[in-house]
């Protein structure tokens, strides 16, 4: 799907739910499993931010209570598993290019949206920013811009890990890829999924406890430590967290 | 993430403030490079200011202690605050850095 933005205020796309692709529903459900609830949910209100979109972009239509927040690609791709993903009172669901997600702080500002709207406290923001921040992290620099942990290993690694970083964000194809979070609560409970398009990983081969002069690691341990549920789903590609509220 | 640097008799202090997050790869060498400078064998990592750290601000700490060992310079971590003592604490980095709280 390619879309040519109207120079308009808010750009806004509304989508019946009936007219949602069989198939791009199955591809969410494939990619968030259970995270996704079965209600089919109403139509969409997607807002559509030009490709690009800084933190204020970004935090203005997190304030505009739209079900889908989707950034177009370069070429004004809007592509994604945000079209299946249903549009439900108490969600949202954030679809982000690579540059966005590295630089425009979603999860800061995810959680300054929750708070706004009382589905988080004050005092379970901190835990829930950090495990949020870090399964975007993941899911950016080892998702989407397909860098291991590991090229932090070798003597001066750091200086190879940033030279990789400023690479992978301006190579095209790792730019078109999308970090898609779907966001969802009740009385009880917070609940979030953050998807990449990266390679995926061996879920079997996570050390959730990362020895301590390990140099990567800690973001799987800090997830677990600090949520009441953490699951890794679609080879890698699906982190899904789960916080009593 | 923001720093300034003291300097005071054989030691450096870098005041960190603001966020410490995965973004910050490139300043990283921006403080290796310090590390030794003026001939000082004490380094201050002073974390008072800093609001957040995530996983790879720790790493970024545990990068200092390295090069820091390696030019025969002791570093320390002084006065993490909040959420940032927190996930240094949750870490165990106070089992590799020494930790001035």
């Amino acid at each position: 799907m390619t879309i040519t933005l109207p120079h308009t205020a808010t750009p806004r796309l509304v989508i019946p739910s009936l007219s949602v692709p069989a198939d791009a529903v199955a591809a969410a459900r494939d990619r968030f499993g259970d995270a996704l609830p079965d209600d089919p949910g109403g139509d969409a209100v997607v807002a559509l931010l030009a490709n690009g979109a800084d933190r204020g972009a970004l935090g203005a239509a997190l304030e505009g209570n739209f079900s889908h927040i989707v950034e177009l690609t370069e070429d004004g791709d809007a592509n994604g598993l945000w079209l299946g993903a249903p549009s439900l009172e108490s969600a949202f669901f954030l679809s982000l290019t690579t540059p966005t997600a590295f630089s425009a702080q979603p999860a800061l500002l995810i959680c300054d949206t929750l708070l706004d709207r009382g589905a988080l406290t004050p005092e379970r923001r901190s835990p829930v920013e950090l495990c949020l921040h870090e399964a975007v992290a993941n899911g950016v620099v080892h998702g989407n811009l397909g860098i291991s942990s590991s090229a932090k290993d070798q003597p001066e690694g750091y200086r190879l890990f940033s030279q990789l970083v400023n690479e992978q964000l301006r190579d095209p194809a790792c730019r078109r890829r999308r970090l898609e979070i779907f966001v969802r609560w009740n009385r009880d409970e917070l609940m979030m999924s953050i998807s990449d398009e990266g390679p995926g990983f061996d879920v079997e081969r996570l050390r959730l406890e990362p020895d301590g002069s390990a140099r990567s690691g800690r973001g799987f341990m800090f997830m677990r430590a600090l949520s009441d549920g953490l699951t890794i789903g679609a080879g890698g590609r699906c982190t899904s967290l789960r916080f009593e509220v | 993430m923001e720093f300034t640097v003291h300097f005071h008799d054989q030691m450096i202090e870098a005041k960190l403030s603001g966020r410490l997050e995965f973004t910050d790869h490139d300043r990283l060498r921006d403080i290796v490079s310090i590390i030794g400078d003026k001939g000082t064998n004490r380094f201050v990592l002073n974390l008072e200011g800093l609001q957040f750290i995530d996983s790879a601000g720790l790493g970024m700490i545990l990068i200092l202690q390295e090069e820091a060992e390696q030019r025969g310079v002791k570093l320390v971590v002084r006065r993490p605050q909040g959420d940032v003592r927190r996930s240094i604490d949750l870490a165990k980095i106070g089992e590799i850095v020494d930790i001035e709280y």
